[in-house]
């Protein structure tokens, strides 16, 4: 198990910037995702971490030691593909073992440490099946116990969830966090899947372009975002779009075209007086307020437990809103409010950019 | 209905003009008459002892075997290399170099003969073994480099990612991923070479010496004096040995789509 990391690395196909150059830390044991849409630079990133892409500049570094130009056959990496990219013509026990086999181990330690493996990704038993007949949550557990058997130093997952079905997705998801409680080791993990990200994660880094947008816990991302990309990537959001009156020991004052009394929130980094800018709430924030801001419900979406509600506030400004079944308002209208520690005022990346 | 009849008759006359000239040839290896006609009135394994009793027929024979299967064995060994090689290229070189290895399908095999007689007749490979299994080699070829090309294109090229992730090195991962997967398509190019090679005649009668000479000289040298039914029986035994090949390809192209499923 073992620290990570990335110190500038970048990397450029032709003209195109696939990476920025960007710093990535990870500690000893921890679980790192990273997010982003596709095109974000996240496959290449981990590709780089393998030993599969050398970067254009950079250091790739594992236990401070720098491994830029290692191959991938060196670096002791566990990695588990979208596709699980599992041998065919081997049976579940030999692609387990393969990785044991060319580290020349006895035939029975491997034996041993195979059937472990099967045993905590719950195959136990299951050396003698064909590739060809696992379903595909069976085949992602068999990919999971090929990377882990052979105790690598790093973790890294490309999408492995993303051939799954949604349930199975959940199940699984759980499975690979309470494993990873278990034992924690060193983990990278790309995802385009914010859910998967939130569940799992130790931290989660953002990316878009190229760039680490934003790097943090998900209580950091969900409650805290850099820019308005994050707080759209991450969950739902309302976003409203002002100008910045000011900015004064971590808050600011958004004033909004359409509303009397200006919005006030946590300041995030980079906004500045007199700048373009967006208040974040977060629907479930958007509460039931009698005498609070006056609202015309024009769309109801029952999700289960709770129903979103979208309201017409101002000329040209919505709000969606997220009440519990039990607090739904049955009328036309609706007053609404919430706390200024609920808002945050944050760079307008569309805009900025 | 008339229609569909029509169609079939159709179709059953198409296959009989296709196949009758072929096992026509059948009967005659098995008749007792000491000159070929069809039908036999009486009927013996005559010919048949006639043929293996005949040292230059049988020795026809065995250099038949020997050139298609070292021509077969070459032509796996250089088609999978090529193929290996053009994988790894970029798709307009790799075309490019595809569209060289189907020369000697395009060539009219007569050019071909001439060519490789004046090359061979410079460095003394007129008559031998090795002058024949080059010349077929060359001609297969195309065959085992498509064979083998198709595929390595199916072959995931995220499986040797992840062996050399699992640490192993070039040639492990060849020996036991790329090798396997692509098994299949070696032997069919094995097959396809073989067949290729055991009834080319074009470039065997301008390489063969009278040493060596395969069964479709041996034939073509026979007919031109005399057509006993001994013919027949050379013939009936390359058309058993082309079935059997082509089956055998069918065989392992199946194989191949169940390991895909």
């Amino acid at each position: 198990m073992s620290t990570v990391s990335f110190r500038g690395v970048s990397k450029r196909f032709g003209v195109s910037e696939v990476l920025q150059p960007l710093d990535l830390d990870i500690r000893t044991g921890e679980f790192v995702s990273v997010l982003g849409p596709s095109g974000s630079g996240k496959t290449t990133l981990l590709n780089v971490a393998a030993g599969f892409l050398a970067p254009t500049q950079g250091k790739f570094f594992v236990d401070e030691r720098d491994i830029t130009s290692l191959p991938p056959r060196r670096r002791n990496i566990g990695m588990v593909f979208q596709n699980y990219a599992l041998f065919p013509h081997m049976d579940v026990g030999a692609n387990v073992a393969y990785g044991l086999r060319v580290r020349k181990i006895s035939s029975a330690e491997i034996a041993t440490r195979v059937a472990r493996a099967l045993q905590t990704v719950q195959l136990e038993g299951w050396e003698s099946r064909a590739i060809a007949s696992l379903s595909g949550g069976q085949q992602q557990r068999v990919a999971l116990a090929r990377a882990m058997v052979i105790e690598p130093d790093i973790l890294l997952m490309d999408e492995p969830l993303g051939a799954l079905d949604r349930q199975l997705r959940k199940n699984v998801q759980l499975e690979i966090r309470r494993m990873h409680l278990r034992a924690p080791r060193t983990t990278l993990y790309v995802t385009h899947d914010q859910e998967e990200a939130l569940v799992m994660s130790d931290r989660v880094t953002v990316m878009r372009s190229g760039r680490i947008e934003q790097i943090g816990t998900a209580e950091e991302l969900y409650h805290s975002p850099a820019n308005t990309f994050v707080a759209r990537f991450l969950g739902e959001s309302n976003l409203i779009p002002g100008e910045v009156i000011d900015v004064a020991s971590g808050k600011a004052r958004l004033s909004v075209p359409g509303l009397e009394r200006p919005l006030v929130g946590r300041a995030a980094a980079g906004v500045a007086k007199a700048m373009k800018a967006a208040a974040m709430i977060r629907p479930e924030n958007i509460r039931l307020r009698p005498g609070g801001l006056h609202g015309r419900i024009v769309e109801r979406v029952f999700l289960g437990e709770i129903t979103a509600m979208r309201l017409v506030v101002a000329d040209g400004i919505q709000l969606w809103s997220r009440l519990l079944g039990a607090d739904v308002p049955q009328t036309e209208t609706m007053d609404v409010g919430w706390r200024d520690e609920d808002v945050s005022i944050l760079p307008d990346e569309a805009r900025s950019k | 209905m008339a229609r569909a009849i029509g169609l079939k008759l159709f179709a059953a006359l198409a296959a009989a003009i296709i196949v009758l000239p072929v096992i026509a040839v059948i009967p005659v290896a098995f008749s007792a008459h000491s000159y070929a006609r069809l039908p036999p009135e009486a009927w013996s394994l005559r010919w048949w002892a006639a043929f293996f009793a005949d040292p230059t027929w049988f020795a026809a024979l065995i250099v038949s075997l020997e050139v298609a299967v070292l021509s077969a064995v070459a032509c796996i060994v250089l088609g999978t290399s090529a193929a290996l090689g053009m994988n790894r290229l970029p798709p307009v070189a790799r075309k490019l170099l595809a569209g060289v290895f189907l020369g000697p399908i395009i060539a009219p095999a007569i050019v071909l003969a001439v060519g490789l007689y004046s090359l061979a007749r410079s460095v003394g490979l007129v008559g031998s073994l090795l002058g024949l299994v080059i010349a077929h080699t060359m001609l297969a070829m195309p065959y085992a480099v498509l064979n083998i090309g198709v595929s390595l294109a199916a072959l995931d090229p995220r499986l040797a990612l992840a062996a050399a992730g699992l640490g192993a090195d070039r040639w492990r991962i060849f020996r036991t991923i790329t090798l396997p997967l692509i098994l299949p398509g070696i032997a069919g190019g094995a097959v396809f070479a073989f067949v290729t090679s055991f009834d080319e005649v074009v470039l065997a009668i301008f390489l063969s010496g009278p040493q060596v000479k395969t069964l479709p000289v041996r034939i073509w040298e026979e007919i031109r004096v005399e057509y006993t039914p001994v013919v027949a029986v050379a013939a009936t035994i390359m058309i058993v040995l082309a079935i059997t090949g082509a089956a055998l390809g069918r065989l392992l192209g199946r194989v191949r789509q169940e390991a895909r499923a």
